[in-house]
Formats: C-alpha cells, structure tokens, sequence
C-alpha cells in the first residue's frame, strides 16, 4: 500500500509540474526549459516514503515547539477517510484537489473582502467631494448602499445573474447553477437571465462554492450601486436613493452580469456567432462601472443640477468638495481594494491561469499609475496646476480603464490604456459639465461610465492572446486575442457590449428612476438643499462643532 | 420629448443587436453596430439632454 501511495503521490507530482511549466510558458522565445529544471532539483517523490507514512511526527516531537516549520503540515495532516484502514492513495489524491480548491476559495474570499472595503474608499471621495453640510448624507448613502444593494442581490439579483452560469472549475464547480432562460433567435439560443439560487438554497443552491461566488459577485455589485451616489449627492431623497438602490441590485446590474458573466447571450457572441471569444470583460469595467456610471448619467438627468452649480446663461460654477485629504485617501483605498477586483477575478490561484493573477495584479498598478500621470499632465498643461481632485479621478480612471482587459493585456498595453484613461476622464468632466450640463459632483459618469466604455473597447484592441484560463473562454477554444493581434470579431463582441450598455442598460436605469421619481420623488426641496441634507434628510449634522457657510443667504 | 430619446437610444440598441442576424460578415456586423452605437448617443446628447435641460433649476 505504501508503495501505492508512494508512486501515485509521484505520478501526481510529476503531471503538476509539467502543467505549471506549460502554463508559465507564454512564447517560444522565453527562457529554455533547461534552466529552470536545473535551478530546481526533482524533489516531487523523497519527501514523501514510507518512512514518512509510517513514522508520523509525535507530540512529543514538537514539546519544543516548531520554529522552522518542518514538523507542521506533513502527512499527519491529511485527511484520513477510514481510521481503521489508515492513510489510501484516495486520501492523497482526495487531499490534493481539496488543497487546489481550498486555495481557490481562500483568494477568492480573501480578494471578496478587499472588494467590500472599496466601500469605505467609495464613502471617503464622495463624502470629501460634497459640501460639508452633506456629508453625513453622502456617508449614509454609501453605508446603506451596502445593505440594501445586498438584500436586493440576495433576494432577486444573484438567481438572475448567476442562476445559469454552470459549472465553475476553479471553485470545484457549481452544476446546480443550470438554469438559464433563453429565447431562440437568429438560430441560436440567447441566454437572457438565470432562474436558481434563491435565498442560496433553492434548486440545492445551499453549496459552499455557491456560497463563494454570491460573496464575490456580490461586493461587484456593490460596488456599481455606490457610483451612483457620487454622482447623485448633495440633492438625491434619501428614500429615492434606497428604491432606485434597491431596483439596480435586484435588476439591472444582474440582467446585464448575466449577459456578460452568467452565460448570458452576450458571453456566447464567439459560440453562437463567431465574434472573437465573445463579450469578454475580465472584471468588470462594463459589468460594474458602465452600469454604474450610466445608472449614475439617467439619475442625473432626472434629478437636475444642484441650485448655484450653473447661472441663469448656463455657466457652470466650481463647488469645491469640502475635504481633499479624504478623497485622496479615499484614492488609496480604493486602490488597495482593486488588488481584490482585478487579480481576484481569477477565482484561482491554482490551475486554470491562477497563475496569471500576478499579471493582473501589476497591469492594473501600472494602468493607475499612468492613469494619474495623464490627468495631472492634462490639467497642469491646460490650467497651469496639478488639480488634486482630478488626479485622483485620473488614478481611478487608470484603475477603471483595466479592470476590464488585465487579464487579457500585457504590461506596456496597461500602460497606454491607463494613460489615455486619464486624459479621457478630464475631457469627459468637461463635456459632461460644459455640453450636456449634467451636474456631477464627484465626476463618476466620467470616471466609471466614460472610461468603463474604454475599458470594454480596450479588450478588442489589446488584447494579446497570451492569456489562458484553462484552454478556452466563453466556450471558444483559445485566448482572447484583440484587434490589434488579429482578431477583429472580438472588437465587434466588445462594441456590442457597448451597444447594450449605452442603449438597453441607460434606457432601462432610466426607465425605473422615472418610476421611482413619479412615486418616491427623487430630489429634495430647494430649501432643504440650500440647507444641507444633513439636518433635513438625517436629522445630524456630520459636524457639528463647525460653523458652516449659511449657502441660502450667498445664493439668494 | 424624453420618451422619444429613450426610444431612440434603445433603437440603436435594437441596430447593433439585428446585426447578428442580417450578416455573417465581421466588417458588416461591426459597421451596423457602430451606426447603433451613433443612434444610441444622438438619443442620449440630441434629445433627452435638450430635453432634460428646459426643466432644471437654473433655467427658471
């Protein structure tokens, strides 16, 4: 037996290996495989004999302690399915696919809960961003956006986006997510939204990987629902905000995830029709901040400007925020968490291009890094300073524009994504405020929706090929490859992408916040506004050992 | 005039999505997208803005 378990764990080892070299070989012009076969002795088979079965370490051994770690996690430590029979090659092989999955789930959760903290990043900018007399208005938004977008996801949402979505390797799979409505169209079956999982116990949905991809999908749609509130503060009713909350939870950011993420009709764009590997946003640059910033563009539209933000011929007037140490801060923050939004979206970190997270990871520092320098360079060139707040929209920007195309770009591609992200966001704030005239106090229809767009086009364009998750995406055999290496069905899948953000997912936010303003109303009364919605809206004052600007009396 | 601009800008929608079924051409499927995406936008910036702008605040 001991000699079964010896040559198995070996045969084991040995494919391991030859599947990580494989996946960490990206060209036929990378290092020859010689050299690090010969950095790295053989070691698969001489740690593990029958000794080492036999003689398990004692408690005894370890009276001492175990300070260099070699007496804790040996073959004790593996599972063992019958006692009376003692450690089987099935207890090995069992132990192995459990510790591929246990590292799965522990990044995937682990990257979850970075993704939730962007919520204290989003609260800090916006609430830096608003006037003082709102800020415990604006922070409140940003609290309870967390939990009534969840309860809208838990209840309705999740079923819609994930219901259909099938089976999820790197999370040791969830075959009881098979249901999918689809219609049949041009020849072809069209995913429009799933039907299981409600409450995460129907149809056996109570399922520890179900339960990790509710949390990861989860934080996403949180976070979509928190642009909104940037760009409807300082006027938005405080019922209205959580209604029209409540709808994007539960409908439109899962109708549109489920096209994209969910095995949706956009997702099998390359299956059913032979666009590249159909719509592919790695994490979210359509999904989250599109949605979310053109949710945030109808809301505006509806809700107006802020009284003083424009004169009676249409000039628009500067409102400065009333802290920029908490919007950079809040910059930071945000930033840290997209570690877990973008490198997360590998749900791995073995096997399947888990490794490939490290790539992800460093695309998208370079695209905020580049992101930042683009905008600080506009603004400095065209208004001879270094604006602070719009730096740190351009760093989001950067952060935006990749998460969508890390994981299917290389590093110089990040780059000038990032780059041309941060100029993008300064001239979108000026043509949102200057043309359109829609009132924007953080600038998140810009920051998310703007560059969210270029995000989705970006992975048409740059694309390389060199990612591999497993073989195929989307059900198409091969790597998302872009226009700019040959493939230009996957620019077309993206455009569509674009197509239905801008004219199914607007239309649709716009849609249900009519409904919401004709039966809720959406803004406040003037004189609330002219007060502040701190003491109107939550019977506090964020500050109140500050005097504040009495903003009736300077209008009037 | 609002309704009209939604109904315009899902009209581009409606383009971009019939180009999967009227040609199995890449450059023809991303040529019909791009006029829906341009519908969608004039929907957006052409009307519903005007649209939107006659009722705010600074405007009365």
């Amino acid at each position: 037996m001991t000699k079964k378990i010896v040559l198995v764990v070996a045969m084991v080892s040995c494919l391991m290996r030859a599947g990580t070299v494989h996946a960490q070989t990206p060209a036929p012009d990378a290092q020859p495989a010689a050299a690090p076969a010969a950095a790295q002795p053989v070691v698969s088979v001489a740690p593990i004999t029958a000794a080492d079965l036999n003689a398990p370490v004692k408690p005894t051994d370890r009276a001492n302690g175990d300070p260099d770690g070699s007496l804790t996690g040996t073959a004790n430590d593996i599972a063992i399915s019958d006692p009376k029979v003692g450690l089987t090659v099935a207890d090995v092989l069992n132990q192995i696919g459990a510790n591929r999955i246990g590292v799965n789930f522990g990044w995937t959760l682990l990257c979850g809960f970075l993704i939730m903290f962007m919520q204290a990043g989003f609260a800090v900018v916006e609430a830096g961003l608003c006037r003082a007399k709102n800020a415990n208005h604006t922070m409140m938004m940003n609290f309870m956006v967390y939990g009534v977008g969840m309860l809208a996801y838990f209840l309705i949402g999740f079923p819609l986006q994930m219901g259909g979505a099938g089976a999820i390797a790197n999370l040791g799979g969830t075959p009881v997510l098979n249901s999918e409505f689809t219609i049949h169209l041009f020849g072809k079956d069209l995913g429009l939204f799933g039907n299981t999982g409600y409450l995460l116990m129907h149809h056996g949905t109570y399922d520890v990987a179900v339960m990790v991809i509710f949390l990861f999908q989860m934080v996403f749609m949180d976070t979509t629902t928190t642009i909104v509130t940037g760009t409807c503060c300082e006027r938005w009713k405080y019922s209205a905000f959580m209604v029209s909350t409540m709808f994007l939870g539960a409908f439109t950011y899962p109708i549109f995830a489920n096209w994209a993420w969910g095995g949706g009709w956009l997702a099998m764009l390359g299956a059913n029709f032979g666009l590249g590997h159909g719509y592919a946003d790695f994490a979210g640059s359509g999904v989250v901040h599109s949605v979310g910033g053109l949710t945030a563009l109808a809301c505006a539209f509806i809700l107006g400007p802020r009284i003083g933000k424009y004169t009676r011929n249409g000039d628009a007037n500067p409102i400065p925020g009333h802290d920029i140490m908490w919007v950079l801060c809040g910059c930071f923050i945000l930033a840290f968490g997209w570690f877990g939004f973008n490198p997360g979206s590998t749900l791995a970190l073995s096997g399947n291009g888990g490794l490939r997270a490290a790539s992800v990871a460093v695309n998208t520092m370079l695209a905020g890094m580049t992101g930042s320098f683009g905008g600080i360079l506009y603004m400095w060139i065209r208004y001879g300073k270094p604006d602070a707040s719009m730096s740190g929209n351009a760093f989001l920007a950067g952060l935006v524009a990749i998460t969508s195309p890390s994981g299917f770009v290389n590093p110089v591609a990040s780059a000038i994504i990032g780059l041309v992200a941060g100029v993008l966001v300064c001239l979108s704030c000026e043509f949102v405020e200057r043309v359109l005239k829609v009132d924007d106090p953080v600038g998140a229809i810009s920051v998310h929706g703007t560059n969210g767009i270029w995000g989705v086009i970006a992975v048409g364009l740059f694309s390389d090929g060199k990612s591999n998750y497993g073989g195929s995406w989307n059900g198409v055999t091969g790597n998302v490859t872009g226009l700019f290496y040959g493939d230009a069905g996957q620019l077309v899948a993206q455009l569509m992408g674009v197509a239905t953000l801008i004219g199914f997912v607007f239309v649709m936010s716009f849609v249900v916040n009519l409904f919401v303003d004709w039966f809720v109303g959406q803004r406040v009364s003037a004189k609330s506004e002219l007060e502040g919605l701190d003491l109107p809206e939550m019977g506090a004052v964020a500050y109140p050992d500050f005097v504040l600007r009495n903003e009736g009396e300077m209008v009037a | 005039m609002t309704f009209v601009g939604l109904g315009v800008t899902f009209l581009g929608f409606v383009i971009a999505f019939v180009s999967l079924g009227v040609t199995d051409s890449t450059g023809g499927r991303m040529g019909i997208v791009l006029v829906g995406i341009a519908v969608s936008l004039v929907g957006i910036m052409g009307v519903i803005t005007p649209a939107y702008q006659k009722t705010w605040i600074w405007k009365k």
